[in-house]
């Protein structure tokens, strides 16, 4: 019998002994400074460490005193639990929904364990629209530098606001808040042997949340730095596992979606302000040398898939020199609505559908990087509105090929 | 005189009866045949208006059909394919029952061991069928791997891959048809030997300094690279 909870803040981890740490003494500190007179339970839901995670989070301390928190009427429980099913985030995830809701928590909030500038004004910002505003869902919203994000920025945010009319602008982030009812809807639904149970869960998540008209909200975080990593070493697999999940949700909210036109702004909470971020390389020369090579490699796919029209402008682009490179909004829109279709219809199997979508992601990636290079993170923020604005208008290509 | 030119006349007389004899039999025989291909473009005919009618080619994406046929690299529409399917089946089973007509010890024989035949016949198909899917779908999962990893050989990668795959499941049917399998498998492992040893070979000469840089990436263990640091997600 577990005890009941106010508050579950759940961190999923996999290998993080040298972050997660921190993560645990931020959201310590944001519990007890922040809601001092509400009973809450840190869940780690580990996918099986080799490095000792598990240790660090029961040894981690925090001297409160030092931080001018006053302690709270009850120390928050940690709970590090193993999570079953399918080996990933997702997984991780369900066991805190679950711990959440044998809780009976009325706010819960999940956050990543890589984190490196989590702070414990951040766990205010995901539970207080929650407990204080009546929110079933915060997004996080951050200060990220323009060229970090690529797949939120080109597919994840148009596709999302343009389907369901929601502008949240991460709808991927990585960490979330949401009430105790969120938590026992996702529970319910029988999803945990797709992508939703690996790096399909953020998408998942928010699109639920929004298709089923719950009030979702945005909070203001900051910066968001995190452990670096590789991220090209695991492109093809992340891609694969949120856009299948992208897709596969439009094919369940198909009803929905094609009543929306246009979008419009979610409450977002938070004091907004600039933050210095680190400078991102972008190897823009290897991306358009893929995308050439796969001219002629992927040409009976793409032909395939979207179109002889379409594909005959995606060649023409090919013997465009790297400086004068451009991606057509109008284009880019095109393929991934042409992708979608594809993916609905069953064309291809989807790893392979998806994987082959990768070379146009990459000079999409590229042509963005050059177009905002000279420009400041507003510039870059507008260029995507732009895109978001071509996804809402070409809509009806969408709609008129679902079928 | 006489019975000279009753020499040369005799058996040019028995040939004519036996042709008179015979002539209804292979005219019986090209009557099926014809009759047999025209109804067989009939049927293929009605057939493909009835798939088009039915929206068949739908119903295949739908039911994951199509899907099947394009992880074998196979991008007909599946109606076409039935249809031809259709047509050279009734072109086949109409030339055996013409052959039949005319009546022969020999052909008779032939075409009731072509009957007897058809399951290892079907079986080969069937190896050959699967054979053509797996080794399409292998041999796209490797070019799309191999493209996406920025590898100017991508290609030539894939269709070795599908030669590779073509020889086994060809070696396979090929035994299913009891056509002298030891040769076959003798042959198979030749080619297919040779096939490995001449891929290696011309990856060693060719791509020595590719793969001392692999090794040395390898040896170095460090995650870095020149793909740049963007975070996708």
């Amino acid at each position: 019998m577990v005890e009941p909870a106010n508050i579950v803040v759940g961190i999923p981890s996999y290998n993080n002994a040298k972050t997660i740490g921190h993560v645990v003494k931020a959201v310590d500190a944001g519990l007890a400074k922040y809601f001092p007179d509400k009973k809450a339970v840190i869940v780690n839901s580990d996918g099986g460490s080799k490095d000792r995670t598990p240790e660090v989070i029961k040894n981690t301390t925090i001297d409160h005193n030092a931080l001018l928190i006053q302690h709270p009427l009850s120390m928050a429980h940690r709970i590090t639990t193993p999570y079953h099913g399918v080996p990933g985030k997702g997984s991780a995830i369900r066991t805190i929904f679950q711990m959440a809701v044998d809780m009976g928590a009325s706010a819960c909030a999940i956050v990543d364990s890589d984190l490196r500038s989590i702070t414990p004004e951040w766990i205010e910002l995901l539970l207080s629209p929650v407990l204080k505003e009546g929110k079933d869902f915060v997004a996080p919203l951050y200060n990220r530098h323009k060229f970090d994000g690529t797949i939120t920025n080109s597919i994840v945010y148009p596709v999302t606001r343009a389907f369901y009319g929601k502008r949240i602008r991460q709808p991927i982030g990585g960490e979330f808040g949401f009430s105790g009812n969120m938590a026992e809807f996702y529970l319910k639904q029988d999803v945990w042997g797709t992508d939703v149970a690996r790096f399909g869960i953020d998408i998942w998540m928010t699109t639920e949340a929004i298709a089923n008209d719950f009030r979702v909200c945005q909070a203001f975080l900051g910066a968001k730095i995190h452990d670096p990593k590789d991220p090209s070493s695991d492109l093809s697999e992340m891609l694969v596992q949120v856009i299948s999940s992208l897709f596969d949700l439009t094919e369940k909210h198909s009803g929905k979606w094609k009543e929306v036109k246009g979008s419009i702004d979610v409450p977002t909470f938070g004091f907004r302000y600039h933050v210095g971020l680190e400078h991102v390389k972008v190897n823009v020369g290897r991306m358009l040398g893929i995308f050439r090579d796969s001219l002629d490699n992927l040409d009976k796919i793409w032909l395939e898939v979207i179109g002889a029209g379409d594909f005959g402008e995606v060649k023409t682009l090919g013997a465009v020199s790297d400086e004068e490179f451009r991606f057509p909004l109008k284009l880019w829109t095109k393929i991934i609505y042409d992708y979608a279709i594809a993916y609905h219809k069953k064309k291809l199997p989807p790893q392979h559908l998806i994987k082959s979508l990768i070379p146009l992601y990459l000079a999409k990636t590229a042509s963005f990087v050059m177009e905002v290079a000279d420009m400041e993170q507003e510039g870059a923020e507008a260029e995507i509105e732009k895109l978001c604005l071509e996804f809402e208008a070409n809509k009806e290509h969408l709609i008129s090929n679902w079928k | 005189m006489e019975g000279f030119l009753n020499l040369i006349l005799e058996p040019i007389n028995e040939v004519y009866l036996k042709f008179k004899g015979f002539s209804p039999n292979l005219l019986a025989m090209l009557t099926i045949i014809i009759i047999g291909i025209c109804a067989a473009w009939l049927v293929k005919t009605v057939f493909l208006k009835l798939f088009k009618a039915i929206k068949f080619d739908s119903w295949c994406d739908r039911m994951g059909i199509t899907a099947l046929m394009r992880k074998g690299d196979m991008w007909a529409k599946p109606s076409d394919v039935s249809v031809a399917v259709i047509f050279w089946l009734l072109v086949t089973v109409s030339m055996m029952v013409g052959f039949s007509a005319l009546d022969i010890q020999a052909i008779n024989n032939l075409v009731n061991q072509f009957f007897l035949y058809l399951p290892n016949a079907f079986s080969a198909v069937l190896i050959l069928f699967i054979g053509y899917m797996v080794s399409g779908f292998l041999s796209r999962a490797a070019l799309i791997a191999a493209v996406n990893s920025g590898l100017s050989y991508a290609k030539l990668l894939a269709n070795a891959i599908r030669l590779l795959l073509t020889v086994l499941f060809f070696a396979m049917a090929l035994e299913q048809l009891n056509v002298a399998p030891n040769i076959v498998v003798s042959a198979f492992t030749i080619i297919f030997g040779g096939i490995v040893i001449a891929l290696a070979i011309s990856f060693g000469v060719a791509g020595i300094e590719t793969a001392r840089k692999m090794i040395e990436g390898k040896k170095a263990g460090s995650g870095k690279n020149d793909k740049g640091d963007v975070e996708h997600i």
